[in-house]
């Protein structure tokens, strides 16, 4: 997956297998194949090609005579991603940015040594992947010898981490995790169509742009705000030394807004809501958008103004969403397959396969595979992996009970081959990550039953009231062993459930304290209705699209504080506008 | 040292300009009226009023001073390799830059670099939108203005000499109002070309029978326009604008030893007519090419040398910006010392830095030279300050240092050399840097003396540094034989570098200058412009450079 650069916070990186069903009926069928080999796109024909070239050539002859012999690769890959791209940017009701972009990067991987023991090993591991820019037409002399270029650096340096990594073997005492380095799998071949150019009308979606940025003008005290359209339709081309060609299309359109409010002590306060779709045209209407901005605004004023929270242990209500959130963080990046191998790792569930981790009404899967929910995109979605292996769905734990983990082509101690989750920012080493984690449960009750029952429990316990998370941030994932075993969750919109019947009360600046994934075995039921959070994730591999599907849950005790806030002052000045904007809305209240 | 840069060579008739110092005359006598018809500049200054007038945290200074900066940055980009187009980028923004000064013109909130805040700002002339980034940024950099102003306050009690000029001038503010820059040019006719260039490697007759050796191939060509609106609470409202065209080509391979070998040019300027045409680009591209294989063949250097190099007036401009261009600037030197600036030139206020044939002016209002459009000029500098011409050294001796609106001692006004990136603070910076030789010589009276000085000291050979890349590297290097036989002969060689070219060998090692100049346009975050001569130095020491020698590729190039 490729990150074009075009967003400011650099996290606009798009990816979207829109083809899934279509790939599995057409792998099957050898006839099919055939016919589509004859309309390969050059690309991927030159990068077979250049490939073949480059792996029955490197290492079969000293660079000069009286050389020594190189060491020949044990595999080659090429993954080229092509992706073009509009992103149309907004702030304070104005366009800031507009533009067009298309490019491709081809990612060269290189191993030497054997699966057991390669270039890759340890924290060797991102540098076997050397990346390129890559002219965008068929010239296919000029594809070659770009592609032979990086392939002549990429091998130099795995020669040189290859030396290294015999070395450190050598001289260490044996590992935790003495796993093989690269797993064994089939070779894939699936050429889809590729992606069609992007189709914007970019005048349209600059006034839309424009005006929904246009509506925080509307809420005077939110101090900032960015809309950003990005629409990207991407095709990855992969080819192997094992024999694999894939040609896999993804498309996505991405809606993000972002505002952003201070309280009169200095606490930052942010809200962003986004929507998804495979194309421009998916996305909702602008009134619909339009009603959301303003949900935004109107909770950005009313959060700025709620009282601060004080520590709190008691239950709590997760929204859907918020546990959607909360289980891709806190759950999924726990079960990525590499996190139970290093010797730095968490290691968290290393030992708990086949254990009980979750309550027994509670199932966790992964499918890339399902490409939507109920009307909602699902943007975790693809067809293939960065290793050219087939999505799949995973079934991650069944009835509470742990089954296996997220895994790419780097071997553990309890699973040695890829389950096609091994995923990568372009120009990254891929790692097991999710993409649709989706959450079931088989006790739900009814929304108003849940809340029910949320009181009862705080009353059961003595308390005032219980909280309701209705949004949830996620930070970034940490689980080395040196660091809190806290994936950081940030809560955004946070209410005081009373038990006596008050109406519910806001607060601001509630933190999630103690081990979050205690909290997941205390959840007592949930709702019988799921949301979807579409988000973007970084970790190790970089920037991924993910989605996590949840439903609401009641936990009985989750453990809270006042989080640290900022110390700045709001702005001396009001926002610009405000006295032509009191004269509107007076106009409006006629 | 910027590798990337022009090459033009210029006779130099009319050299110098008759006007130093000439006052700014204000044309046709703008008035704050005209520039309100400029949306950009109506929001900026209605902004700049609330923020005068209302913006004071309770129990604090007001600000002294407020600057206001956007700058419309429309720039364009397309790069090629092997022949094939790599993409093309149409970047369109606007950048907005708040400085806010608490204090007072003698004592203020400023400090190290970074003063100020920055923002992306509204591409629609929108007034709330644009107005809606300065508030935010204004706001910023007023309360880190004013932390700033309490901790100068306590670095001041801690040192016993006082500053030893005041940390804000005064300035007469100006109203300004150049036409907007706008960019105009066939962007799919330039993605063509560049992937040609890139491709002449193979394509071309001349040179396609050595392009299994070429490991890179790359054309660029890159236009950039920028206007840019600026508004102070003091008064001044300037709109400027520049614009940048460049494109440029760069081949590389590795000697049978694994030596990189590298060549690349440029043609550039401040409008496409000042570009080489599609055919003389080309020719120059090919001729590139060429060089890496007379390069590939060529010896190397000698393991060291000392003695007389003749620097060609291209390698002269190169090595006069890299020692000059920072030197003759004026900083602020470092609190509670009596330094009057920084740098190599720090304490050589009316002492001799070059021979005193030569003199030094920066001249930002010469916008062209023999025809060739300069990157470096400027009417109006980036603190609204008149760009003025400024003699820098005259009979060898330094007179004057270039400086923006920061004063140091002896220098308490402005030159008009307050220069900023699209993003940066403003700072001294030359604009555009001429050195003049009295008596220069013609090229073949240079190659005489060359000679005659290697038979005076009896070498069997001398140097001639043709280019130079990077800092330092000549990229062109010839061996020039002096035993005669025959005596004056070139011969390429490859793997040196330069040393010892440092300003006592710009005081004391020049024995000739030439008359004819050399443009060198520079783009970096400013962009400056090295008008020089060749230089004939005494003694200069030539080494090999003995870097790290990679691995010849691993297998053979496709077909």
């Amino acid at each position: 997956m490729m990150k074009l650069p075009f967003s400011v916070s650099g996290r606009i990186a798009l990816r979207f297998g829109p083809l899934a069903l279509l790939a599995i009926l057409t792998l099957a069928l050898p006839a099919v194949l055939n016919a589509q080999q004859q309309a390969e796109p050059v690309l991927l024909n030159a990068m077979t090609s250049e490939l073949n070239r480059a792996f029955t050539s490197l290492g079969k002859k000293p660079v000069k005579p009286g050389d020594g012999k190189q060491l020949p690769p044990y595999f080659l890959s090429y993954a080229v991603s092509d992706a073009s791209a509009v992103a149309i940017r907004a702030q304070y009701g104005a366009l800031v940015s507009s533009g067009s972009i298309h490019q491709r990067v081809a990612d060269v991987q290189i191993r030497l040594g054997e699966p057991k023991l390669d270039n890759t090993h340890g924290n060797h591991r991102g540098s076997a992947v050397n990346s390129v820019d890559l002219p965008l037409g068929d010239d296919r002399a000029a594809l070659a010898r770009t592609l032979w270029m990086a392939t002549n650096a990429g091998y130099g340096n795995a020669v040189d981490n290859y030396l290294r990594v015999k070395t450190e073997a050598e001289v260490r005492a044996k590992e935790e995790d003495n796993s093989p380095d690269f797993s064994q799998e089939q070779p894939q071949v699936d050429l889809a169509k590729p992606a069609p150019p992007v189709v914007v009308d970019r005048a349209v979606w600059e006034q839309r742009v424009r005006s929904l940025s246009k509506i925080f003008r509307e809420f005077p005290d939110v101090y900032q705000n960015v809309v950003m359209l990005t629409v990207q339709n991407e095709t990855d081309y992969f080819a192997s030394s094992e024999g694999s060609r894939v040609i896999a299309p993804h498309l996505q359109a991405r809606l993000v807004a972002f505002a952003m409010t201070r309280a009169d002590d200095g606490m930052d306060l942010f809200r962003a809501q986004t929507f998804e779709a495979q194309t421009v045209d998916g996305l909702p209407s602008e009134a619909e958008m339009a009603t959301a901005m303003r949900e935004l605004g109107k909770s950005l004023e009313a959060l700025r103004k709620a009282p601060l929270t004080e520590p709190f242990d008691g239950p709590a209500i997760l929204s859907g969403r918020a546990a959607a959130v909360f289980f891709h963080e806190v759950l999924g990046h726990r079960l990525e397959g590499q996190r139970q191998r290093g010797d730095e790792e968490g290691q968290t569930f290393t030992k708990d396969l086949g254990k009980e981790v979750l309550p027994t009404f509670l199932s966790v899967s992964d499918d890339p595979t399902q490409t939507s929910f109920g009307k909602t995109w699902l943007s975790g979605s693809y067809t293939f992996d960065d290793e050219g292996q087939k999505a799949r769905r995973v079934d991650l734990i069944q009835d509470g009970v742990l089954k296996t983990f997220l895994m790419s082509r780097l071997p553990i101690a309890s699973f040695s081959a890829s389950n096609g989750h091994g995923r990568a920012q372009t120009g990254r080493m891929p790692t097991g990550r999710q993409g649709n984690l989706i959450v079931t449960s088989t006790k739900t009750e009814t929304d108003a039953a849940l809340r029910a029952q949320l009181i009862e429990e705080a009353k059961k316990q003595g308390k005032p009231f219980g909280l309701y998370f209705e949004d949830i941030s996620s930070g970034f994932a940490v689980t080395t062993r040196s660091s809190p075993q806290a994936f950081q969750v940030i809560p955004l919109v946070v209410w005081r459930v009373y038990v006596d019947g008050r109406p519910d009360e806001l607060v601001r600046g509630v933190g999630i304290v103690g081990t979050p994934l205690a909290a997941m075995k205390r959840i007592l039921a949930t709702s019988d209705k799921s949301e979807v959070f579409n988000g973007e994730c970084g970790a190790e591999s970089g920037t991924v699209p993910v989605s996590a599907v949840a439903p609401a849950m009641l936990v009985s005790e989750m453990e809270t504080q006042r989080q640290p806030q900022g110390t700045a002052r709001p702005p001396i000045l009001p926002i610009p506008g405000v006295d032509t904007l009191s004269t509107a809305s007076a106009l409006e209240a006629k | 040292m910027n590798p990337i840069r022009s090459i033009a060579q210029i006779s130099a008739t009319g050299l110098l300009v008759t006007c130093l110092s000439a006052p700014f005359s204000l044309s046709a006598q703008q008035t704050r009226a005209d520039a309100e018809k400029d949306p950009v500049l109506k929001a900026m200054l209605q902004e700049l009023d609330r923020s005068k007038s209302q913006l004071q945290l309770t129990g604090f200074e007001k600000p002294f001073y407020i600057q206001y900066r956007i700058v419309d940055v429309d720039g364009f980009d397309t790069k090629a390799e092997y022949g094939a187009s790599e993409g093309t980028q149409r970047n369109h923004q606007r950048v907005a830059r708040v400085i806010v000064r608490v204090g007072d013109y003698k004592t203020d909130s400023s400090g190290g670099r970074g003063d100020g805040a920055l923002l992306i700002a509204a591409l629609d002339d929108d007034p709330i939108a644009i107005r809606s980034a300065l508030w935010s940024a204004t706001d910023q950099a007023y309360k880190a203005a004013l932390a700033a102003y309490a901790q100068k306050q306590a670095a001041l009690k801690q040192v016993q000499t006082p500053p030893q000029a005041d940390d804000f001038s005064k300035e007469t503010p100006i109203i300004s109002l150049a036409e907007p820059a706008h960019l105009k040019l066939d962007e799919a006719a330039w993605t063509e070309r560049v992937a040609h260039d890139s491709g002449l490697y193979r394509s071309d007759p001349a040179v396609k029978a050595s392009q299994e050796e070429i490991e890179y191939s790359s054309a660029r060509f890159h236009a950039r326009a920028l206007t840019t609106w600026l508004v102070t609470s003091e008064g001044a409202i300037v709109r400027k604008s520049s614009a940048e065209y460049e494109e440029n080509f760069g081949v590389g391979t590795q000697a049978e030893d694994g030596m990189r070998l590298e060549r690349s040019y440029a043609s550039n300027g401040t409008s496409l007519k000042d570009l080489d045409t599609a055919d003389a680009f080309a020719k120059r591209a090919v001729g590139l090419i060429a060089s890496l294989s007379d390069l590939r063949k060529a010896p190397l250097v000698e393991e060291e040398y000392h003695g007389p190099v003749l620097l060609s007036s291209d390698a002269g401009a190169d090595t006069l910006q890299g020692l000059l261009g920072n030197a003759v600037t004026a900083t602020r030197p470092k609190l509670g010392t009596e330094a009057r600036t920084n740098g190599p030139f720090a304490s050589s206020y009316h002492a001799r830095v070059l021979p005193e044939a030569l003199e030094v002016v920066d001249d930002p209002t010469l916008k062209s030279f023999a025809g060739k459009g300069l990157v470096g000029a400027y009417d109006v500098d980036d603190e609204g300050v008149p760009a003025q011409a400024v003699k820098l050294v005259a009979d060898g001796k330094l007179q004057s240092y270039l400086i923006g609106r920061e004063p140091v001692k002896d220098f308490p006004q402005s030159n008009g050399h307050g220069r900023a990136g699209v993003t940066g603070g403003p700072r001294s910076a030359i604009g555009v840097l001429e050195i003049v030789a009295k008596d220069g010589l013609s090229d073949e009276d240079l190659n005489r003396k060359l000679l005659a000085m290697a038979t005076d000291r009896s070498l069997k050979n001398v140097y001639f540094v043709a280019t130079l890349g990077g800092e330092f590297n000549p990229r062109l290097l010839y061996r020039v034989s002096a035993d005669g036989t025959p005596s004056g002969k070139r011969e390429l060689v490859r793997g040196a570098v330069l040393s010892d070219l440092d300003p006592r060998a710009l005081r004391s090692g020049i024995e000739a200058v030439g008359k004819e100049s050399f443009v060198a346009n520079y783009y970096g975050e400013v962009p400056e412009t090295v008008i020089a001569p060749a230089l004939l130095l005494d003694e200069v020491t030539v080494r090999r450079a003995n870097e790290k020698n990679d691995k010849l590729p691993f297998y053979p190039a496709p077909e």
